[in-house]
């Protein structure tokens, strides 16, 4: 392990990033549209009443704190790592004596410092347009935070694994776009896992994209009990055992691909 | 052999590539049912190289030069056979042994395309733990010997190609590597900054004693740094020692020029030994070429039946042997 380098190239990197802050504003926009539009059908359809127990304002918070989580959690850094298997440049990294999924890591922390001086400012604007109905407990908040870090790893390593498939197959970024249209309609995006119809739900809530935005997001706004709560961090944890491990297996078999057909 | 810190054994590297032909009917067979064919990129090479060595690899396009690159920094595996660099096996990837190595490629990079040259070196300082002032020195020197200060400022994307290529070469010098591997370093680059990066190398190569092996199409860059040459053509080696003698043992005969008073310049065929044949004549200048033990014997006859201005005697250009070489494949 080398922190020292992987330190230093975070650093780099983000100081790289800053000089094109308006091309990340750009995507950080893109991203906060879809959630966005939830957020007013759904506040609009709930009106005076509540939809599923989710008053207007609840929806309003839910999909408020969605759009922060989602952007903490996006990693578009794995759509690079298949680009720099296909094309050859993760031979540069190959060379160095450190693993190159620092450089990876160093791209993930300076992208979500640069998307979140763009995110909060609008989600803040945001809140006082359209009042949530907001009150986090001190327990939520100190479930909400290891949630969100394990949310952002699971959801790190879940496409990284992914992209590491490019050592066989040149175009394995189409199992990333998989992933995402996954998240969208099981991550509670599209609608709040609590309503989605019954199949479907059981499905969000055994299979690991809910625990890659949604489940941080239930938590904080106070949908889930304690019994749910702890049984979503088991299958949170799991999938993030499951993640690490399959990224470790695939890494080891992929370079031994990969120094065997070269890049 | 003492100090050899290069060994390389019978190294051998097949790849193997799908094979398709062009066309829709033909990519959508593809998907069902893969053909490969066997590429054999490298063919039972050995050498070894000793410490402090700067050796020229060299070969035409395809010989397998860049692949034994890349198996001795340990980007690929062999197929077969067995090398070791610095008592490691490289293609077991060791941190200890990249950390002590460094591969230049003339058309990658390890810069960071948007910031100052300065903050990459830093960065890649940490990433190969050189301490702050070590590396402080080291930059220091590199900077002085390449004559770069004024590059520092820019982000590296604003640079010229040749500028680009100093910083790549301090990116893989400042963790002070004791073995060099150069792939096409003067890429591209126009005459005088060739110049530049050759003396540049000569010069790093005496101070540091680092072992360098360079691959490269301009013959100059060999010419002027590697007192030894491996050739490669078609994954095999066909030749391994000096460059001079590459030349004696391709080309067993010497170019003479000489240049004649004009009263002579029409009849002078008919004094010339049969040893010496014509290649080139204009005017009173002719260019003879005559076998190398047979030069001083003409040379004598000639100065004494003709009238000569000037006589100059030269081996041939290496860039016409290497030619023969390259297109006959064998030495």
């Amino acid at each position: 392990m080398n922190h020292r380098g992987g330190i230093a190239l975070i650093k780099a990197t983000w100081t790289s990033w800053l000089q094109y802050r308006s091309f990340f504003f750009l995507l950080a926009f893109g991203w906060m549209i879809p959630p966005l539009i939830y957020l007013l059908v759904w506040s609009t359809a709930a009106g005076e009443a509540s939809i599923g127990g989710l008053s207007r304002g609840e929806f309003v918070a839910y999909y408020l704190v969605l759009i922060l989580v989602n952007q903490i959690t996006y990693s578009q850094t794995n759509w690079t790592v298949g680009d720099m298997i296909r094309e050859g440049s993760m031979n540069r990294l190959l060379l160095r004596p450190i693993h190159p999924l620092y450089d990876a890591l160093a791209s993930e922390v300076a992208g979500k410092v640069v998307y979140l001086v763009f995110d909060i400012p609008v989600v803040a604007v945001l809140a006082l347009v359209l009042h949530p109905e907001f009150h986090p407990t001190m327990i939520e908040i100190a479930a909400f935070l290891p949630a969100l870090v394990f949310a952002w790893m699971l959801r790190f390593f879940w496409g990284y694994w992914l992209a590491l498939l490019a050592f066989w197959a040149s175009r394995a970024s189409a199992l990333l776009a998989i992933q995402d249209a996954l998240i969208f309609l099981l991550a509670g995006q599209v609608a709040p896992v609590a309503l989605l119809p019954g199949a479907i739900k059981t499905a969000a809530v055994v299979l690991p994209f809910r625990y890659m935005v949604g489940f941080p997001v239930e938590i904080l706004t106070g949908q889930l009990g304690a019994a749910e709560i702890s049984s979503g961090f088991t299958v949170q944890l799991a999938w993030l055992g499951v993640s690490l491990a399959l990224t470790a297996l695939i890494w080891r078999s992929g370079l031994r691909q990969h120094t065997a057909v070269g890049g | 052999m003492p100090g050899e810190i290069i060994k390389v054994d019978r190294l051998r590297k097949t790849y193997r590539v799908p094979e398709r032909e062009a066309g829709l009917k033909a990519s959508v067979r593809s998907l069902v049912k893969r053909k490969y064919t066997d590429v054999e990129a490298v063919r039972d090479i050995s050498f070894n190289i000793c410490s402090g060595e700067m050796v020229g690899f060299i070969g035409p396009n395809g010989a397998g030069k860049t692949t034994t690159l890349k198996m001795l920094s340990g980007l690929l595996r062999p197929t077969d056979g067995e090398a070791s660099v610095l008592g490691f096996v490289p293609w077991e990837r060791r941190a200890n042994y990249l950390s002590r190595i460094s591969m230049v490629l003339g058309n990658k990079s390890q810069m960071l395309w948007d910031i100052p040259p300065l903050d990459s070196f830093r960065v890649l300082g940490e990433i190969y733990r050189v301490p702050q002032a070590e590396l402080n020195r080291t930059l220091e020197e590199l900077f002085d010997l390449l004559d770069m200060l004024p590059l520092l400022e820019k982000p590296v994307r604003n640079l010229s190609l040749g500028e680009r290529m100093k910083c790549e070469l301090v990116a893989g010098l400042l963790h002070r590597p004791q073995v060099l591997f150069l792939d096409e370093p003067t890429l591209g680059l126009d005459i005088s900054m060739q110049n530049r990066l050759r003396q540049f190398l000569g010069e790093y190569n005496q101070r540091s004693g680092v072992t360098v092996l360079l691959t490269s199409h301009y013959m100059a860059d060999v010419m002027a740094l590697c007192p030894r040459v491996i050739l490669i053509h078609q994954g095999k080696l066909l030749y391994d020692g000096e460059l001079t003698g590459l030349a004696g043992r391709l080309a067993p005969f010497k170019l003479l020029r000489i240049t004649l008073n004009d009263m002579h310049a029409e009849n002078c065929e008919e004094v010339l030994p049969k040893e010496a044949e014509i290649i080139d004549r204009e005017n009173g200048n002719l260019t003879l070429r005559v076998n190398r033990s047979a030069a001083p014997a003409v040379t004598a006859h000639l100065l004494s039946t003709l009238s000569i201005a000037d006589l100059t005697i030269e081996n041939p250009p290496i860039e016409a042997v290497i030619d023969q070489i390259y297109q006959e494949g064998s030495v």
